[in-house]
């Protein structure tokens, strides 16, 4: 993490290929001299660790470790406490992290030394944008490496492969929410707007996102007659338009793992939590599965398999990460019409 | 090829129109003076060179290059000291020194620019954030002169420098200029411009209302050299009625009991020589050169009054209500405030 200059090396070799390097770099180095950035890393490691760890510890003085947890801890720590976590404290970090990025320069003045150099505007919302995201990303990814030699030193299985996969996509995740907060700084003349604004952004994903998904999908069925399929078509559609629901759906998938089992199909069933009757419609015409039903403890629940095919294209994990993805060129474009081609 | 190249440019904002039809042509290698009050829109008139803000109609040119579609290519060959700007509180000076060598591909030794600036070596590794604001104008003097650029534009450099700095500023820009580089420095302080400038631009309520050399501007507005001849109590009358016979006077009035000779200076001794010959004793005399503030004052009075062209319309009034010439150190004295 050497923030010193050398005009060679990779240093020189990045200032010649990219014009925004020099933003990005400024930014981490700014960055990298708060404590905030060390009390994140702290806070992250002991959030990752500390769920595993008390299971861990009950465990210690049993004569044997269930053979399922043993087998599963890791993809269940994943997915019943790790995806909330990241879904949940990732963007709240990334908005202390990014919400003042732009718009505080702007109001300090300093937009205006930046600017006066040779850099476009796009080179400044890009710089900002990689600069932050190693930002939030380095302490991250130390968190997540403190966890994965937990796991690997744990009597848990350590499965490399749904590990890494899963450090792949939160830091897809941080890079997709630095994108978008920070071009909302971009867009805001003042810090606290872009807070408010920032704010608004997270609770509506968060929170809003699968009631408007579930919404529309009423307001299909009672106004416009549309039912079945097509009704679960388009919610999941919508559904899966939400970052954060992209993030979780994608690394599900990645990691469920297991013979003969369409991780998509499960992964995107796990979506929906309906009646029976809605969940076989999901299972077997939205997503081309094979509905059963299990007997469950309290009640029967509905197991979505593959019957063969696998999930329509429009479903799939290439069509998710796309459209994962697209939110950078969501922020991308929002940068472009409030931040490159106004007055400052 | 001019450094800069203004054509009718007009920028209005919601409500307010900040430039009107500027119209201004810098050449390349000269220092060029920006004067006007606060608000006239000299700020607004160097965004639009940025590329900050674009111009609601007209056109500027900023090295053969416009100032919107070639932005880049420009700001590589620039130095600039924005108005209003602020630095990377956590980030030393020598940061701040790399990082606009990285933004120009230049390699630019912190050492030695520091020391320009007179900035302390510690100062220099140094996080910005205890810097004065003196020293924080000195580092962004020093990033400005980053890369050798062919034109550097200064935003009211003298802001925050104590005298001493305020010369500094002034040596950095003759030596600039000396290297080929050409200045253009915006300034409402105008002893500040006045001793650096080649040619000097007035704006007032966002127009050029005089663009010339400090001398024609001084000519133009007749506010010449005034001698003060100091005489003894009650002998006044005489020697200005002897000065008023020199054809080289403009004009002589009694102020309290000295008399004040408006005349070129170079027939300063031929005015003494006729009130001693008068009979009338000189005790003393000092010259008193017009100040650009008296030129200044010259030219806003006017704009206030209608049909008003450039020129002739202040005279008369330049040696009678102007006030004399400040020194530097007073000029920047009121700048600190």
């Amino acid at each position: 993490m050497s923030t010193d200059t050398d005009s060679g090396g990779l240093d020189g070799a990045l200032r010649d290929t990219f014009d925004w390097y020099p933003v990005a770099k400024k930014e981490f180095r700014d960055a990298i001299r708060s404590k905030g950035l060390w009390i994140l890393s702290f806070l992250f490691t002991a959030l990752f660790v500390m769920p595993a760890g008390l299971n861990w510890w009950d465990l210690r003085n049993a004569q044997q470790v269930p053979r399922g947890l043993q087998d599963f801890g890791l993809q269940a720590a994943i997915s019943r406490s790790y995806l909330s976590i990241v879904t949940l404290l990732v963007p709240i970090v990334v908005i202390f992290a990014t919400y003042a990025a732009v718009s505080d320069e702007r109001t300090s003045g300093s937009l205006k030394v930046l600017l006066s150099l040779p850099f476009s505007r796009r080179d400044v919302i890009v710089g900002k944008v990689v600069g932050r995201s190693a930002v939030v990303g380095v302490p991250l990814a130390a968190a997540l490496a403190v966890t994965g030699a937990f796991f690997a030193l744990s009597p848990f299985t350590f499965k490399f492969d749904a590990f890494a996969w899963f450090v792949l996509f939160t830091l897809a995740f941080t890079l997709v929410m630095v994108a978008v907060f920070v071009s909302i700084s971009g867009a805001m003349s003042t810090n606290l707007r872009s807070l408010a604004g920032a704010g608004l952004v997270y609770f509506y994903l968060s929170f809003g996102w699968n009631s408007l998904a579930n919404s529309i999908g009423d307001l299909l069925a009672n106004y416009a007659g549309v039912t079945g399929p097509l009704r679960w078509q388009v919610v999941l559609f919508v559904k899966l338009l939400s970052p954060t629901q992209a993030y979780r759906t994608l690394t599900q998938s990645r990691i469920l793992g297991g013979e003969g089992i369409d991780t998509a199909m499960t992964a995107r069933f796990s979506m929906f939590s309906q009646g029976p009757e809605t969940m076989q419609t999901i299972c077997g015409d939205v997503l081309n599965g094979q509905p059963s039903v299990r007997q469950g403890m309290f009640r029967n629940q509905t197991v979505c398999e593959s019957a063969g095919s696998s999930v329509p294209p429009y479903f799939s994990d290439p069509a998710v990460l796309v459209s994962f993805l697209l939110w950078i060129g969501l922020a991308a474009a929002v940068s472009y019409y409030t931040f490159d081609r106004v007055d400052l | 090829m001019p450094a800069i190249e203004l054509d009718g440019v007009t920028k209005r904002f919601d409500d307010v129109t900040a430039l009107r039809g500027v119209d201004m042509t810098v050449e390349d290698g000269e220092v060029f003076g920006f004067l006007g009050p606060n608000g006239a829109g000299k700020t607004t008139t160097i965004d639009i060179l940025l590329d900050f803000v674009r111009p609601t109609a007209g056109s500027a040119e900023v090295l053969g290059m416009d100032a919107r579609e070639d932005s880049e290519a420009i700001r590589e060959r620039l130095g600039v000291l924005p108005e209003g700007y602020d630095l990377y509180d956590r980030l030393t000076g020598r940061h701040h020194l790399e990082f606009v060598g990285e933004a120009k591909r230049a390699d630019p030794d912190p050492e030695a620019i520091a020391e320009r600036v007179g900035l302390d070596r510690e100062d220099l590794d140094r996080k910005v954030e205890g810097y004065s604001r003196g020293m924080a104008q000195r580092l962004a003097l020093g990033m400005a002169l980053v890369g050798e650029p062919d034109l550097l534009i200064l935003d009211e450099p003298s802001s925050g420098l104590d005298p001493n700095g305020a010369r500094l500023m002034r040596q950095i820009v003759r030596e600039e200029n000396e290297r080929g580089a050409t200045v253009f420095f915006s300034s409402h302080i105008l002893g500040q411009v006045e001793s650096v400038c080649d040619r000097v631009a007035i704006l007032q309520d966002g127009a050029v209302v005089a663009v010339d050399t400090v001398e024609g501007l001084r000519g133009a507005t007749d506010t010449g050299t005034r001698l003060v001849v100091s005489v003894a109590p009650g002998e006044a009358e005489a020697a200005a009625d002897a000065a008023r016979a020199v054809d080289a006077v403009e004009g002589a009035t009694v102020e309290g009991d000295d008399l004040v000779v408006s005349v070129d200076s170079d027939e300063k001794m031929a005015v003494l020589t006729a009130i001693e010959d008068a009979g009338v004793a000189v005790d003393d005399f000092e010259t008193e050169e017009a100040s650009l503030e008296d030129l200044f004052a010259a030219y806003t009075d006017e704009q206030r009054a209608p049909e008003a062209t450039a020129g002739g319309a202040a005279a008369g009034d330049g040696d009678d209500d102007a006030a004399p010439a400040d020194d530097d150190a007073a000029a920047e004295g009121g700048a600190d405030r």
